[in-house]
């Protein structure tokens, strides 16, 4: 396991930066909810009869007149997409620094083995997004605390594993493209989050598009989906389609990995 | 038993040249020296030997284990591995990444690493990225040796290290191999693989081109060619087989190859003050396989 704790140990500062910036930010916006005082009703009617735009962003099944329902519509867009820019990035570095660094030599002359190697780099990938997923936790439980009204668990539960799930199939998606590059893919990884995360916006814009939206993760990691309740079997179907994917990035990364040509 | 082996060994990268047909074997207890200048396809063929490149054809074997195989990784706990570029983690202290070494290893190393790091003056507190490259070479044998490996693989080790620490670093290299480890020393500094190493493979151009003692490519190879110098005489023998002629003062000089009966008779009546006849050089035994 030493290799998953020195990946642990390597990609820690960032993964804190990262997590008490999104974390961070997120408390924040929980914070100013009061301030935003009686506008903040107001503005729900409004927000909620925008056409596709409130049905893009949920302010049409959940009010953001309670501190719940903003949590859900503003602030868990800022979480998701803050997680998914930080999965892709970290899945996205993982195995290519090395052939970049010229330190696979000293990796691979160790006697692990690819698939060990590939292994405990994806394990130190999920424990780091876990962690940084229970940061925002806590940041956000702790500002839901302070403004004295705590939001209903099971769903806050569920959007958080829905939203680390996302997280991590983007991130394998990267880790893939990690083990075909010599170089850090990083421009291509926070180009395929932003994509996957504008794709969910314009399948819940665009009807036409409304079966495609299973191809992106953020399908079923949208908060206001589940704060209201919304369709079980489509998010099941999401779910599920989202496993899919990331199991075949992963098993392809572990081929691809085996065969590859270091230099 | 051969330490090494490769068996039509070869490997391209797409219409590009790396390693043809190689076949060669390292005895057990052998510093083998393996020669040719760059681009000539000694880390392709070290890489292949490691399982960090698949070769296109032929069959690899370490320690008794193929290369490739299911087991093959549990014969890197034996073997050690110095990279011609000696890169690391650039966040980490020299230090941690010899114990990272160890633990990747699963090894307690802590003794011989310290030895390791006294006899080569190894700053262990300074991070790699503070490293010069002769200072991370010194972190890169420490790394390759500290587990007691019974094969250490060496691409272009002494570059960059000051002659004082290439001293250091030949001589834990000779009690190691006077223990029973094997060495392969892929280089292209003749000098040290002649002082050094038993046995000489030559590679050009991606082919194994010789592979032989360094005494005997040096003594009986290039048809006994000899460098002859001869005082007192001013012309030159007119016989066949000489050539790179050259005269000063008192002293003609020029190398031979031929039958050493022919040069003397060649040399009768002639008033010859002193004759030296002297084998050639590794430079010149490699130089001559390269022309």
């Amino acid at each position: 396991m030493s290799l998953f704790w020195q990946e642990c140990k390597m990609n820690f500062k960032t993964m804190l930066v990262w997590a008490l910036c999104v974390g961070g930010v997120c408390l924040g916006c929980l914070l100013l909810y009061d301030s935003l005082g009686e506008s903040v009703e107001g503005m729900s009617d409004i927000f909620a009869n925008m056409g596709a735009f409130s049905e893009a962003l949920g302010m049409d099944r959940v009010s953001i007149g309670t501190l719940e329902g903003y949590y859900a519509v503003e602030i868990s867009m800022l979480l998701s997409l803050g997680g998914a820019l930080y999965g892709a990035m970290l899945g996205a570095g993982l195995v290519a620094k090395e052939e970049e660094g010229k330190t696979y030599e000293f990796l691979n002359a160790m006697p692990l083995g690819r698939a060990r190697i590939l292994a405990q780099k994806y394990g130190a990938f999920v424990a780091l997004l876990a962690v940084f997923h229970g940061i925002c936790i806590c940041l956000i439980l702790f500002g839901f605390a302070w403004m004295g009204s705590m939001p209903a668990m099971g769903n806050f539960a569920t959007y958080h594993g829905a939203a680390c799930l996302m997280c991590i199939e983007i991130g394998t998606i990267c880790f893939l493209l990690s083990v075909l590059c010599r170089k850090r893919p990083v421009g291509a990884a926070v180009g395929i989050a932003v994509m996957l995360y504008m794709m969910d916006l314009m399948c819940r814009v665009v009807p036409a598009l409304d079966k495609v939206k299973y191809l992106t993760p953020f399908c079923y990691s949208n908060a206001a989906d589940i704060f209201s309740g919304g369709e079980k079997s489509e998010w099941l179907w999401g779910i599920g389609l989202g496993a899919v994917v990331l199991g075949a990035a992963l098993g392809m990364s572990f081929v691809i990995y085996k065969r590859k040509d270091l230099m | 038993m051969n330490a090494m082996e490769m068996i039509k060994l070869t490997k391209t990268y797409g219409k590009n040249r790396g390693i043809q047909n190689i076949t060669l074997a390292v005895e057990e207890g052998d510093i083998f020296g393996y020669l040719g200048p760059n681009g000539a396809g000694k880390s392709t063929s070290i890489r292949c030997m490691l399982g960090m490149i698949s070769a296109a054809s032929g069959e690899a074997y370490m320690l008794g284990s193929r290369v490739g195989e299911r087991h093959f990784v549990e014969v890197l706990n034996r073997v050690g591995y110095m990279p011609s570029e000696a890169h690391f983690y650039p966040s980490m202290r020299a230090g941690d990444v010899i114990k990272y070494a160890a633990r990747l290893r699963g090894m307690d190393c802590e003794k011989e690493a310290k030895r390791l790091c006294q006899v080569l003056e190894v700053n262990c507190n300074k991070k790699i990225r503070e490293l010069s490259l002769g200072n991370r070479k010194k972190v890169s044998i420490v790394c390759a040796l500290q587990h007691k490996p019974d094969l250490v693989i060496l691409d272009e080790p002494t570059s960059g290290l000051d002659p004082l620490m290439q001293e250091a670093f030949f001589e834990l290299l000779m009690e190691r191999n006077r223990e029973g480890m094997t060495c392969f020393l892929s280089s292209h500094v003749l000098s040290e693989v002649k002082r050094y190493c038993r046995h000489v493979g030559i590679l050009r151009e991606g082919e194994l081109v010789k592979v032989d003692t360094v005494e005997n490519l040096t003594r009986t190879r290039l048809h006994a060619l000899r460098k002859i110098k001869i005082y007192g005489v001013a012309e030159v023998p007119q016989i066949e087989g000489i050539s790179e002629i050259a005269q000063w003062d008192d002293a003609l000089t020029f190398s031979y190859q031929g039958e050493m009966t022919d040069l003397l008779r060649a040399l009768q009546g002639q008033k010859v003050k002193d004759l030296l006849i002297s084998e050639p050089s590794l430079e010149e035994v490699f130089m001559y396989f390269y022309q």
